[in-house]
């Protein structure tokens, strides 16, 4: 009898010891947010959300995490392929070289690629001479939103690709099935959920990214900046309020991303423990 | 050129490494056309290999495969008109039975209606009709099998290829399994090769077997061909129920092979029997131990010790019972001897000897 | 002999199609975005003077910003190390309402805009802040404080160390517990006996990572940190401000150490995943 009760005791200390810990650490930012961005009134914040600034910045964010999310969808598929089909000399290297963009970090990447395309690079003649800018524009953003989310896609494929093996595709392909065949009718089923779980995590992070966009956007206004980078301004000239009802555009997004991922997820996992 | 004409699959002098492992070692064989052929060794003894080279899966890193009069070292998998059954099916896990079997018809570009009647065929054929519609993950391990099989087949191959297609079956399914495997390949006429490491497998499903070693062909022939007349010591050792002896000379009256010492006993070799039941040539019997008994359903296996060999031999259950502990009296008929890679079967010479007193 | 001049020549078939559409994209791809800046970075690098390296790292400034980085990171790792295997205990061993929700919640960390936690904890711990305001009456500053940027990057590391500890619990045969309760093991004696040895190397890993994304992070600091030099000044600041002046130099420098840094906990970080799979994989 005192076992049990000790044991019950335990548990709800331990319940209750995380409850505290994710409210004050998960649920009172957002609720933060959500009462600085509505302190002045309905009013205030619709002024604030459809400033002509923002609906710049959102269009942009969208721009970049748009171009991200195809980017590197389309080469995690094919490298994910690569990774998991094929035995050959230097794979290792090849799948740390596409994991090692999230290990750096955001302000790290940001100041490589003012490296490379910035004024004291070599390439720079070259890419002036075409009058083609990229560092404090809109490239140099969608480039450092690409990078910082880059294995996304492929990461989450990899595994789902390994643990099938290659079974499948070798007898498809020993019948005489060609590539984007056995792809879309035997390995695309395999990968549907993972790849879909791939896109959103991609997308949520691209469309929050500040660090490296910041070092390479120059801050102009209505140009480029992406939301978070509208945010950090507004809030920097002290307009609070304006700060956290854009911020709260982007609490929604991440939001419904983070729930569309749990729906994912879970649909994914029953399906994958019936086949 | 005869020789190759009436080959239908031919392996020559292949080799094949995985790194510093030898895969192959010189392999050579040929398949009459029509056989239903096992390639039978333990695991790593690139059996496995070899059909995958048969199939385009892997390449030969020197040597010949030749096909129906034709080298296809350089023809791709799919174009060989082969079929193959993959050890775990491989059968696609997000299409029907249907699609799966439909499916290398569908690469063709066969008609709807020719598919159609073509899966309905195999489905009847298999003994699936009306799960049609399932999924792999909702058939059982030999359902599955079937449908591998009926895949397999859809397009029509000329050699179709099985690599340990009972490996994944459990026990009791796996022998009706093996038989109408047998049946249906016999039935179809179709020049079959599959990879076992099970030799009561083999023996069964065969009409020709190959043992493969470590990389090599230890020997190819019918299965009751290897057995009476094993030629490696591995064959000899590997097939059938048997016991190493270390010192063959152990046992009186048989001739002696220069320089070798070792032999392989088989239960059939042997006759046991009781003191005081008559026996036939009393001369060159050995008075052995019995140390254990046991029920084999059909007969009974006695194991038994002479000087430092323990075998077993075997007794109907019309006999009079042994008990462990009692001496009996055993009778070699013939002995396996290892000269080195080779192998004698000597004859017990009482046989010849008394025969003829007689 | 011959043996050995078969081998040069082994062969490789390779019969699912589209190895060099697939290859081909992935390193065009990989090249554009990770090798030709990287390389970039080490030319730039290379063309540095080493003594010059030196002098910008040792700046008295910036070894400040590392040791304030370091610590900050290590504090707010260590704390999630602990929360986090409580965390994933409650969330493996215990059913309650909501278990779900809180399940999701964990991912919130990964999914809002670094920019956004930044102002949004920055408001909740000022002194007129939620928090900040209870604190502030016995005369604790948060915000604009090392504790204020380590409060950020316990936010930011939340997920990693119930993410990887989750799995292993989840994993765990019950009936070691059992067993050991059976033969008289008090509940604290089978938790450090049988059920932390388990989970330790995950515990690890997560720390780990939380580790090297705090060491990086920038987004949500910013805004805390009051980025006051020698006190609360943490290194990707000081590597943003060498920027703005066109630095590029030193900004180089300073980013080389953290990215040698990182690549130390990474390299650690993999040995221990390493044996924390095989832990998963063996428990199967």
């Amino acid at each position: 009898m005192a076992e049990k009760q000790s044991n019950g005791l335990v548990k709800y200390f331990l319940i209750a010891i995380s409850v505290i810990f994710l409210f004050l650490f998960l649920v009172l930012p957002l609720y933060v947010v959500v009462t600085e961005a509505f302190k002045k009134g309905a009013e205030q914040y619709w002024q604030a959300v459809s400033d002509e600034y923002t609906v710049k910045a959102i269009l942009l964010t969208l721009e970049a995490t748009v171009f991200a999310v195809v980017i590197n969808t389309v080469f995690g598929v094919f490298a994910a392929w690569a990774v998991t089909k094929f035995r050959f000399e230097g794979k290792k290297v090849l799948t740390t070289l596409i994991d090692l963009p999230v290990t750096v970090s955001p302000i790290i990447a940001g100041l490589i690629y003012v490296l490379t395309f910035g004024r004291q690079s070599i390439l720079y003649p070259l890419l002036e001479k075409y009058d083609i800018k990229i560092v404090f524009a809109v490239p140099g953003i969608v480039l450092a939103t690409i990078f910082v989310t880059f294995p996304f896609v492929s990461r989450e494929l990899i595994p789902v690709l390994e643990s099938q093996g290659t079974d499948e595709e070798e007898a498809a392909a020993l019948m005489g099935a060609n590539g984007s065949t056995i792809f879309r009718r035997v390995t695309f089923p395999h990968i549907k959920w993972a790849l879909l779980y791939g896109v959103v995590l991609c997308a949520s992070r691209a469309m929050g990214e500040f660090g490296a966009v910041s070092v390479l956007s120059g801050h102009l206004r209505g140009k480029t900046n992406t939301l978070p980078l509208h945010v950090e301004i507004l809030f920097n000239e002290f307009q609070y309020m304006p700060a956290f009802a854009v911020s709260s555009i982007l609490v929604v997004m991440a939001i419904l991303l983070l729930i569309i991922r749990s729906i994912i997820e879970h649909k994914g996992k029953k399906e994958t423990e019936i086949r | 050129m005869s020789e190759e004409n009436k080959s239908y699959v031919e392996l020559k002098n292949i080799n094949k490494f995985y790194g510093e492992y030898h895969a192959s070692n010189n392999v050579s064989f040929g398949i009459e056309k029509g056989k239903l052929v096992a390639l039978l060794g333990p695991s790593g003894s690139g059996k496995t290999t070899i059909l995958r080279m048969i199939a385009g899966l892997e390449a030969p890193d020197s040597g010949e495969i030749i096909i129906d009069g034709q080298v296809v070292n350089d023809i791709p998998a799919s174009k060989r008109g082969i079929g193959f059954v993959f050890q775990n099916y491989a059968l696609f896990r997000y299409m029907t039975v249907y699609e799966n079997i439909a499916f290398g018809l569908r690469i063709q570009k066969q008609s709807n209606d020719k598919i159609d009647a073509r899966v309905k065929e195999l489905v009847s054929l298999i003994g699936l009709d009306g799960l049609e519609k399932r999924y792999p993950s909702q058939l059982s391990g030999g359902q599955r099998q079937r449908v591998a099989f009926a895949r397999a087949l859809a397009p029509n191959p000329h050699l179709l290829l099985l690599d340990e297609p009972f490996a994944a079956i459990d026990a009791k399914v796996r022998k009706e399994l093996r038989s109408w495997l047998k049946n249906m390949i016999e039935k179809l006429g179709i020049t079959s090769i599959f990879v076992t490491h099970d030799q009561d497998e083999a023996v069964e499903v065969a009409d020709e077997i190959i043992i493969t070693n470590k990389g090599r062909v230890e020997q190819k022939g019918s299965p009751i061909d290897i057995y009476k007349n094993p030629e490696t010591a591995f064959a000899a050792q590997f097939f059938g129920q048997t016991f190493f002896v270390e010192n063959y000379r152990d046992f009186k009256t048989f001739d002696s092979v220069e320089g070798a010492s070792n032999a392989v006993l088989r239960p059939e070799f042997l006759k046991l029997t009781k003191k005081d039941e008559p026996k036939k040539y009393s001369v060159t019997i050995a008075k052995a131990i019995v140390q254990s008994v046991d029920f084999r359903g059909s007969n009974i296996e006695v194991t038994v010790k002479y000087k430092n060999n323990i075998f077993i031999a075997r007794r109907t259950l019309d006999e009079a019972p042994v008990e462990v502990g009692e001496e009996v009296d055993i009778f070699v008929y013939r002995l396996l001897v290892l000269d080195g890679d080779k192998v004698h079967l000597l004859k017990n010479r009482a046989l010849d000897e008394e025969s003829v007193v007689i | 002999m011959t043996e050995k001049k078969l081998k040069r020549k082994t062969k490789n078939v390779r019969v699912i199609p589209g190895f060099g559409l697939s290859l081909g994209i992935t390193l065009t791809v990989l090249s554009f975005v990770v090798i030709i800046p990287l390389a970039t970075l080490v030319i730039f690098t290379a063309g540095m003077s080493f003594n010059d390296v030196i002098m910008t790292v040792t700046k008295p400034r910036v070894l400040a910003s590392f040791r304030v980085s370091f610590l900050t990171a290590f504090i707010a790792s260590a704390i999630n190390t602990v929360m986090g295997i409580i965390l994933a205990w409650v969330l493996v061993r215990y059913d309650f309402p909501l278990k779900r929700f809180m399940d999701g919640m964990i991912e919130l960390p990964f999914a809002l805009p670094t920019a956004v936690a930044g102002i949004s904890l920055t408001a909740l711990t000022s002194d007129n802040g939620l928090v900040g305001s209870f604190f502030a009456k016995f005369g604790i500053r948060l915000a604009y404080t090392r504790v204020g940027i380590t409060i950020a990057l316990i936010f930011i590391g939340i997920p990693f160390v119930v993410r990887t500890v989750q799995p292993v619990l989840e994993k765990l045969d019950p009936s070691y517990e059992e067993a050991a309760g059976v033969m008289g093991a008090d509940r604290f004696t089978i938790f450090r006996r049988v059920i932390f040895p388990e989970i330790w190397p995950a515990a690890i890993t997560g720390f780990g990572l939380a580790m090297g994304r705090c060491i990086g992070e920038y987004g949500s600091v910013v805004f805390i940190a009051g980025n006051q030099p020698f006190e609360t000044e943490i290194t990707p600041l000081i590597i943003m401000s060498k920027l703005q002046e066109y630095d590029y130099a030193s900004a180089t420098a300073i980013a080389l150490v953290m990215l040698i840094f990182s690549f130390l906990i990474l390299f650690l970080v993999s040995y221990f995943q390493a044996r924390n799979t095989k832990m998963i994989q063996g428990g199967r």
